[in-house]
């Protein structure tokens, strides 16, 4: 039996002056290779991550391989994008021919299949994750192959969206649920018991901005035509709404999806194992600035540093409380597959 | 006779045991309190990357399964156990400097490859194969060819003067308000309606169509359509998104030589037909102009001069003067090609030259624009 003892069960050992070697070499041969090596890259970035993180006692070990990766984006190529550039380009013909009906219908069909196979890319992506993260030589995984997850991920953000995005919410963490229910480490099942409810008030935020919005704007253009002239007013409230846009709503989101992230991982739970994530909405804000000032400042060579900061912060706020059996903790039998998060990175959508 | 102390996973469940390693030069057996387990290869051992003083080890047929040697690891011992592979593959071979100057070498190689093989390639591909390519992709154009008598026969008389060979398979007016004309693969040739608006005498028209007839005679649309599928496979991944394939036509581009290898083809059938090549330098001339000369510019109000910008863009890119490289040296080339004294042949009548002008306006059944979302 071991016990939980210290304030956090993660912690992150790694330096970003150690891992400047590997991101500066990877960038290299990215380039020479043109892109090719980025499976190998990601490895490498991985291992290195993954190898500075330690849970409780010991480290965890990345065990993925750049040529699985290589062979799932092969794959990909072959069984999605052949099929769709054909049916893009069957699309083509018609329209030309003057049939835009029937050109329509197929371009809708493939946006469908592209919907359907992010959502069976989502749950691929941590299943391969888990199935190759080591932690005492014990691994995790899934024997669910995620089709079926595919096809919940496209009715219920259909049904998301239809009344004015209000069940996004609802749906995103069902969705969240759906995918870490099927999880597993060891021997041992993940539940997933998030709560939307907690995430919404947030969300009605993006609502409510507009409707403060009108009065503010209309505050300002009446002190505005008192005394100065109109052109000062046009250009404050043109200001005023491109701070709506560009700031406003993307504060809201981010302090959605912080909250979001915390009721998720909060509600995750592993046989004894509870899971938390303390990240606020501050602590979001100041990755996401911090991402941007470093890639500003930089040139945008500080692009191949976002991975490094992107999991500093993941581990730093992963927080876990209870109690493991190590004698209970026994090898996973669920199956491996063989192919890489090729369908992920093809259609290039986070794995959490 | 080799023996030292490990920790190890077994792989199958979390415990950390602290067993005895002992073994000789081929092979080992770890020996714990109440268990043994083994013998395993040295060769099986795979050299992992774990943080931290500790050299770790996994199996290459037992998942999970690690060995940890803490502090020193003897010489003998060391000599048994694999190196750690860094960059993967043959680039810790021969070492990270070697290995980025050979994929560079591989990588301009292929690129320069995929630029010129297009070219050799293109035209072995057979003839019929582009034609029903062609046919594959632009169909009737979805009825937007303008056709009247008149000016179906005021066409048939240019296409008969600067084709006489008919290596054209069809040649279009599209009522399309585009200043453009392009060959399409499948020897099709389709010039739009404001091209022919612009113009100013049947002679610049003839010049346009005869460079097109340049391109179907050396298969330039062919041959770009191969170069931008392949540099895209190259590249990282077919284009899923695909966008509009006639967009990409638009913007196909040709390389300089064959540009100028279509020029020379205008300026061949122009002289063979008789028709002055002046028309067309005239026509490259105007349209060398800046849209908004500056005598218009004293005159017109102030815009937005982003506005301005984006609007001149979006000409350029649809417009074949536009797309196609330094209007001036053209303007020279075709220029100096016109014999002094020289008596040509309007490549038109005045009236075949109204018919091709007014085919558009006059056919009432014709579609227009693109109709969709273009």
């Amino acid at each position: 039996m071991m016990e939980e003892q210290v304030d956090s069960a993660f912690s992150f050992e790694g330096s970003w002056r150690d891992y400047a070697p590997i991101a500066f070499t990877n960038l290299l041969l990215t380039i020479v290779t043109l892109g090719f090596y980025r499976f190998w890259a990601t490895t490498r970035t991985r291992r290195y991550l993954w190898s500075r993180t330690r849970f409780i006692d010991d480290r965890l070990e990345w065990t993925g391989t750049g040529k699985e990766l290589f062979f799932g984006f092969l794959m990909v190529i072959l069984l999605l994008f052949l099929p769709l550039f054909i049916l893009q380009f069957g699309a083509q013909a018609l329209a030309m021919r003057g049939m835009p009906g029937v050109a329509g219908l197929l371009g809708t069909v493939s946006v469908f299949a592209i919907f359907y196979l992010v959502g069976v890319a989502r749950f691929r992506a941590l299943r391969y994750r888990l199935g190759r993260t080591y932690w005492h030589g014990i691994r995790g995984g899934s024997d669910n192959d995620g089709f079926g997850y595919g096809w919940s991920y496209v009715w219920k953000n259909i049904v998301g969206m239809i009344p004015l995005y209000l069940l996004m919410p609802r749906a995103m963490m069902s969705l969240w649920n759906e995918r870490w229910n099927q999880m597993s480490f060891g021997p041992h099942r993940f539940h997933s018991q998030g709560d939307w409810h907690e995430t919404f008030k947030r969300f009605l935020l993006l609502y409510l901005l507009p409707v403060m919005a009108v009065p503010i704007a209309m505050i300002v253009s009446s002190s505005m035509m008192s005394g100065q002239p109109v052109m000062g007013g046009i250009f404050v409230m043109i200001a005023l709404a491109i701070l709506f846009v560009y700031v406003g709503i993307p504060l809201i989101m981010l302090a959605f999806y912080a909250k979001f992230f915390r009721v998720g991982v909060g509600g995750l739970s592993l046989s004894t194992l509870d899971f938390q994530f303390s990240a606020r909405t501050k602590d979001w804000l100041k990755l996401f600035l911090g991402d941007i000032a470093l890639v500003l400042f930089t040139l945008g060579i500080g692009l191949i540093f976002l991975q490094y900061r992107h999991w500093k912060f993941f581990i730093t706020h992963m927080e876990a409380t209870g109690e493991i059996d190590l004698d209970s903790l026994t090898q996973s039998d669920t199956k491996m597959s063989k192919h890489g998060e090729g369908l992920l990175d093809a259609l290039d959508v986070g794995a959490f | 006779m080799i023996e030292t102390r490990v920790w190890h996973y077994d792989g199958r469940n979390a415990n950390r045991w602290q067993p005895r390693l002992v073994g000789d030069k081929d092979r080992f057996r770890l020996i714990g309190e109440g268990w043994e387990a083994g013998p395993y290869r040295w060769t099986d051992l795979q050299a992992l990357d774990m943080a931290g003083p500790d050299r770790v080890f996994g199996h290459a047929h037992e998942q999970g399964w690690r060995i940890g040697f803490a502090g020193e690891v003897p010489p003998e011992l060391d000599a048994l156990l694999p190196r750690q592979a860094r960059y993967g593959g043959f680039i810790d071979r021969i070492g990270l400097g070697k290995a980025s100057v050979v994929l560079a070498c591989i990588a301009a190689a292929v690129i320069f490859i995929g630029i010129k093989a297009p070219g050799r390639i293109a035209p072995y591909v057979p003839q019929s194969w582009e034609d029903e390519l062609g046919d594959a992709m632009v169909g009737d154009f979805g009825g937007r060819y303008c056709h009247t008598p008149e000016g179906d026969a005021a066409l048939k008389a240019l296409a008969a003067k600067m084709d006489p060979q008919n290596r054209a398979r069809s040649i279009e007016v599209a009522n399309i308000r585009m200043v453009n004309a392009i060959a399409l693969p499948g020897r099709r040739i389709i010039i739009f309606t404001d091209l022919i608006e612009k113009a100013e005498s049947p002679d610049e028209v003839a010049g346009v169509l005869g460079h097109e007839l340049g391109h179907v005679e050396h298969r330039d649309t062919l041959t770009a359509l191969m170069r931008q599928f392949g540099l895209s496979v190259i590249l990282g991944g077919v284009d899923g998104s695909g966008g509009a394939q006639l967009n990409a036509m638009l913007g196909l581009t040709f390389s300089r030589e064959a540009e100028h290898r279509a020029d020379m083809v205008a300026l061949d059938r122009m002289k063979a037909a008789n028709i002055s090549p002046l028309g067309t330098a005239q026509f490259f001339n105007r349209m060398d102009k800046p849209l908004w000369g500056d005598e218009d510019k004293k005159k017109a109000p102030k815009t937005n001069p982003k506005t301005e910008e984006a609007a001149k863009k979006v000409e350029q890119a649809t417009n074949w003067f536009g797309s196609h490289p330094s209007s001036q040296s053209r303007y020279e080339l075709f220029a100096n090609a016109a014999q002094k004294g020289h008596a040509y042949q309007p490549a038109l009548s005045p009236e075949q030259w109204d018919a091709l002008k007014g085919m558009c306006a006059s056919d009432r059944k014709v579609k227009s624009g693109w109709g969709f979302g273009f």
